[in-house]
């Protein structure tokens, strides 16, 4: 059996204005894998979600998406193209209830049935969301909009799911229930790629990691291997 | 006052503040999206009366290089004035295209898109008097249908005569705000609107497209200004090229009064001025305008977020 690889970063460079924010990536995700991206704040992890998702202009460099050139894609064509981001801030419609969140969140399907069972799915998913259906979204807790964030993300049925510090700023136990259901969609079939603070967590659950420092793609390795890295532990597992 | 008087002048600041609400609206509808006043507003509603008038068959006068011009047919008012509408509503997608888009490209500063506006409200004011002149334009009186001039609500003693026109005029915005509110709050164009409204970065993370969005939005705003042009036209006339200059403006009072993006608000708004000018007794009528601004400058003291306007509360 080959191993498909469903995202191929090639070469890619970012800049915000003189700041070189990326530089040179080459980066894989293979089908079915959960893939981390470990570095301190500002090396650049963000940034690389940003542009799989198109939110950034890559200075240089080509993104593969399933064979498919993206790097000049707009943001809501890669997004019908299979790819859901849930992004840095969580970036929830606070105004809106839950409900037209994850409804929003299938914008782009039209099969009115489908969107209807996934929407309960979700909530089966994420009971805390059920409970909280018509409640306004800026009114959720942090634990319960990062739930919305991902079901949100969920709810374009997408092939590849980006998420970005899924655990920042949560109690414990709200973070081991969001990596509980990071580890179930992983195995109902969706490609992951992680962005985490807490590099430990995210390496117990991740298949492959890549650590960034300043911009720069260090090293590549199992996600086992890393977790037993000498160097990586000094500076990361703490 | 008595109470005849009082309802008449209650039922016609009605009619006037639902055309103020529905021309506010599309102030609203782009500020929302996009944070930015369109200057040009007045100008397609000035626009959308001239259309309505050709396309129902009116002759231009003496005046401009159009003299005489007449289309060589004839619609029917209200077809007239639903195709003048959407031509209004086209014309601000090539206004959107030519003076906000390429600002938009290079996140120019808001304050420069309010400039090209006010640039492209010149363009549209000055065409227009080039082409027919600046003389008054009347429609005809049974543009309507042939119905009586006004209506008595009153008693033969007692009349409370509204004129015919008005009701009509009511009537058509009650039906457009009412088409409006559920195109924002239960179809999937106006749930993405509010999407961008909140987070245009959020919206595309969504699989929204914004730039189409957004020319949806500008088509909606030019429909809802060229039919409020018509339909205070067939009220009053067409007063020349500038006359929705001065439309235009008081619609800023409206929509600063009711809370600035904010739908209730801006109906909310064009109803009060609407009501408040109606009560100015007929001696002063020239003070109408002051009635609007005096409210929007106690407004402005006393509760700068408007009428419906939400504090805005900073979230640590």
């Amino acid at each position: 059996m080959t191993i498909m690889n469903i995202l191929e970063i090639i070469n890619l460079s970012v800049k915000y204005d003189a700041i070189q924010a990326l530089k040179d990536i080459n980066l894989v995700v293979n089908q079915g894998e959960i893939v981390t991206l470990i570095g301190a704040n500002g090396a650049g992890k963000t940034t690389i979600l940003k542009s799989i998702s198109r939110l950034v202009k890559p200075e240089q460099g080509q993104i593969i998406y399933q064979g498919k050139d993206t790097t000049r894609c707009r943001p809501d064509q890669v997004v019908k193209l299979g790819i859901a981001h849930s992004p840095e801030g969580r970036r929830i419609l606070a105004k809106q209830t839950v409900l037209n969140n994850l409804e929003l969140g299938a914008y782009i399907r039209s099969d009115r049935l489908r969107i209807k069972a996934d929407l309960e799915y979700q909530f089966t998913l994420f009971p805390r969301l059920a409970e909280r259906r018509h409640q306004i979204a800026g009114t959720l807790s942090g634990g319960e909009q990062q739930m919305l964030a991902i079901a949100r993300a969920l709810m374009s049925r997408p092939q590849l799911l980006l998420l970005d510090e899924p655990s920042l700023g949560l109690a414990p136990h709200i973070v081991q229930e969001i990596f509980a259901i990071i580890r179930q969609l992983h195995q109902s079939g969706v490609t992951i790629l992680l962005v985490e603070q807490n590099a430990r967590l995210a390496l117990e659950n991740s298949d492959r990691g890549y650590v960034l420092e300043a911009g720069i793609l260090k090293m590549t390795q199992k996600a086992s291997d890393l977790l037993n890295d000498q160097r990586l532990r000094e500076a990361y597992l703490g | 006052m008595d109470f005849s008087l009082f309802l008449q002048n209650f039922l016609n600041g009605l009619s006037i503040g639902s055309v103020y609400a529905i021309f506010a609206l599309g102030y609203t509808l782009v500020f929302s999206i996009l944070g930015i006043i369109n200057f040009a507003h007045g100008a397609i509603f000035t626009l959308g009366a001239y259309f309505t008038y050709a396309l129902a068959g009116g002759k231009f006068g003496f005046n401009g290089i159009l003299a005489n011009a007449q289309l060589p047919f004839q619609l029917p008012f209200v077809m007239a004035l639903l195709l003048s509408s959407v031509l209004s509503g086209l014309v601000t997608v090539l206004l959107e295209r030519l003076a906000f888009k390429p600002l938009r490209a290079r996140n120019a500063d808001p304050l420069l898109t309010l400039v090209s506006s006010l640039g492209a409200a010149l363009v549209i004011v000055n065409l227009i008097q080039y082409l027919v002149g600046a003389e008054i334009y009347t429609f005809p009186a049974n543009i309507y249908g042939n119905l009586p001039e006004a209506i008595n609500f009153g008693t033969a003693t007692k009349p409370i005569n509204i004129r015919t026109v008005q009701i009509i005029v009511f009537g058509v915005s009650v039906i457009i705000v009412t088409c409006l509110t559920y195109l924002i709050n239960y179809t999937k164009v106006g749930k993405a609107l509010q999407a961008i409204a909140e987070d245009t970065t959020t919206a595309s993370l969504l699989g929204i497209n914004s730039e189409r969005l957004i020319m949806i939005t500008f088509f909606i705003s030019g429909f809802l200004a060229g039919i409020s042009g018509t339909l205070v036209s067939s009220s009053v006339s067409i007063a020349g090229p500038y006359f929705g200059i001065s439309f235009g403006l008081k619609g800023l009072a409206v929509i600063v009064l009711g809370g600035l993006g904010n739908i209730p608000g801006a109906i909310g708004g064009g109803l009060l001025i609407g009501l408040a000018e109606a009560f100015v007794p007929s001696d002063y009528s020239g003070y109408k305008d002051a009635i609007s601004f005096g409210l929007l400058f106690i407004m402005l003291l006393v509760r700068p977020q408007g009428l419906f306007g939400k504090k805005l509360i900073q979230k640590v």
